[in-house]
């Protein structure tokens, strides 16, 4: 039972999380404004699905607004910065972070948005002779269909090919006639979008709230430290270590499930320092 | 000769100014002064050796609590607990500095901020030592003998803090000038290099992340008094990213920045939040347009010259 918790929660971390490490994995940036991406996908997603009345419009509807939204900041933002030091993302996403929690509060003010369960996701069903949340089996299947088809798409198709020799050789890519920098846009807009699917599906239990990006991007850096920078399976295993750590940690040392994660990733980094599947850089 | 007189005059009017400002202006230059401290220790860091920390507010809440605990249990003495809370703090630093030393770049900003965020934690959490989310109130400025009692008004705390802070420069310029500082530029610019040449980064690494939270502790420990309080929120991620922003708005890489740069931070905050809530926004955004446009700093604009 706690269990098919732990996945559920893994399930939405490692939508949040995988969006971290394609970014990390394919342009090196490390994007501190995630978690406000995904706050704003989880207000778009309250505003959407407020407006029209239908859950499944806000859950389409407000990725898309965000990926557009993370477009146009690697564009006015990262694209200047390529030439520069690492170091110079972590600052400017950072200052990003700032002025989306900034907007977010002008624009919806400070009162938590609560977006109910749609009927058709509410109740339970049985498993294994013991019922179990719906909306939680969702978010568990929505993980898994979305890392099977993000894992399909980079492995299998054309794009995801080129995805993953521009993370390898830029340059080369370049050479041979692609414009990597609709590449790079375009990877920053598909990590943007998953965030912000991530907070969408995240609102109907925590409701939108203006601390959310904050919890929650300090849990994905955790994750993808652990798996490893970069790492599409470490993400996933990651994000259920977490998921486990934080489901079982609240359930019997509630006391300790705040500095369990924590504790978590130092013993990870200090048996591996580079995660658990992390290449060396 | 023009630095020379600027520094006198600098060093005049912060002497003066205690005797000749309001009260509320006199608070706001003594909190300028604690957090140009902690600025500076953390530029050690991510100017001078290239460790972008992302959880120095690890080191400034520790030495608060530090200092809380000592002059709300033990009775020492003001200067006492200050200086006891930045040793603690060192102290702590020296396991934190072997493990976040472990990892480089990215995973180490991450791991920083790990420590910080898991003794924010334990300050949430430790309600019988910590006051849990309330935090510690009432932290008092206890005297000492031999008429420290001075210490204890605003003017006096003020010259307290500033005595700290001219101390903590005048030991980080020497400290920076010395071979160890010019081997921990080394590393910054390229630690293979610096390896091959038969040099140890990590141990320079662990010394120098020690010395820095020995600063930033003392600038914690300086804060706890000087508020009465010391709260989770010392220790909470964006604090360590607000001093970050000091560091570049003021100029990494040198020793002068940060503080200036704590200076303008604290200046625009209040100066803004008379006009608008959301004074945070236009933070964030001046932020950006500096790292975009001005990557040395204000300080690198004045000088008119890279960091070196």
């Amino acid at each position: 039972m706690q269990g098919l918790n732990a996945v559920a929660l893994a399930a939405l971390l490692f939508l949040i999380s995988i969006g971290l490490t394609l970014i990390f994995g394919i342009m090196r940036i490390v994007n501190f404004a995630h978690g406000a991406l995904y706050m704003l996908g989880a207000y778009a997603g309250f505003t959407i699905a407020a407006w029209t009345g239908s859950y499944g419009l806000a859950l389409a509807l407000a990725p898309l607004a965000v990926a557009a939204i993370g477009i146009v900041l690697e564009a006015v933002v990262l694209r200047p910065l390529y030439r520069r030091e690492h170091g110079a993302f972590l600052l400017v996403t950072f200052g990003l972070a700032l002025v989306i929690g900034e907007a977010i509060r002008l624009g919806w003010g400070p009162d938590p948005r609560r977006l109910p369960i749609p009927p058709a996701l509410a109740g339970s069903v049985t498993i294994l002779g013991a019922p179990f949340p719906t909306y939680r089996l969702f978010l568990a299947v929505t993980g898994a269909v979305v890392a099977v088809a993000l894992w399909q798409f980079l492995a299998r198709t054309r794009l995801g090919l080129l995805i993953r020799a521009t993370s390898q050789n830029a340059e080369m890519v370049h050479a041979l006639g692609v414009d990597v920098q609709v590449v790079r846009a375009g990877v920053f807009g598909l990590g943007c979008g998953l965030a912000a699917l991530g907070g969408v599906m995240a609102t109907p239990l925590v409701s939108a709230h203006l601390g959310m990006g904050v919890n929650v991007v300090v849990d994905a850096f955790v994750i993808v430290i652990i798996g490893g920078m970069g790492s599409f399976g470490g993400s996933i295993v990651g994000s259920l270590l977490v998921g486990l750590v934080q489901t079982f940690g609240n359930f019997y040392l509630p006391d300790l499930a705040l500095a369990a994660i924590y504790l978590t990733m130092i013993a990870v980094l200090v048996l591996r320092p580079r995660g658990l599947f992390g290449h060396e850089e | 000769m023009a630095r020379t007189a600027l520094r006198a005059v600098l060093l005049v009017a912060a002497a003066v100014a205690p005797l000749v400002l309001p009260t509320f202006l006199l608070t706001a230059l003594t909190e300028m002064v604690i957090l140009g401290l902690f600025a500076m220790s953390l530029d050690l860091l991510v100017g001078y050796t290239g460790l972008d920390s992302f959880g120095h507010a690890a080191v400034y809440g520790f030495g608060a609590y530090s200092a809380a605990l000592l002059l709300l249990h033990t009775g020492v003495s003001l200067p006492v607990a200050i200086l006891g809370g930045a040793v603690f703090t060192a102290a702590i630093a020296v396991p934190m500095a072997w493990l976040c030393t472990r990892a480089t770049g990215v995973a180490f900003a991450m791991l920083t901020l790990a420590f910080a965020q898991l003794l924010y934690a334990v300050a949430y959490k430790w309600q019988s030592v910590t006051g849990g989310s309330d935090g510690l109130a009432g932290v008092p400025r206890t005297a000492g003998p031999l008429g420290m009692s001075w210490f204890t008004s605003k003017i006096g705390y003020y010259y307290l803090a500033a005595g700290c802070l001219i101390a903590a420069y005048l030991f980080c310029r020497a400290f920076v000038a010395s071979a160890v500082g010019t081997t921990l530029l080394a590393i910054r610019d390229n630690e293979r290099k610096a390896q091959a040449l038969g040099y140890n980064p990590r141990a320079y690494k662990i010394l120098v992340f020690v010395l820095s939270a020995f600063l930033g502790g003392l600038a914690g420990a300086l804060y706890a008094p000087f508020a009465g309080f010391a709260s989770p929120d010392l220790f909470f991620w964006v604090l360590s990213g607000q001093v970050l922003i000091m560091v570049v708005v003021g100029g990494a890489g040198t020793l002068s920045g940060p503080i200036l740069g704590a200076a303008f931070f604290l200046a625009l905050e209040h100066y803004l939040s008379v006009f608008t809530d959301s004074w945070a926004l236009v933070l964030g955004l001046v932020f950006i347009a500096v790292v975009l446009f001005a990557p040395q700093g204000l300080w690198g604009m004045v000088r008119g010259r890279a960091v070196p």
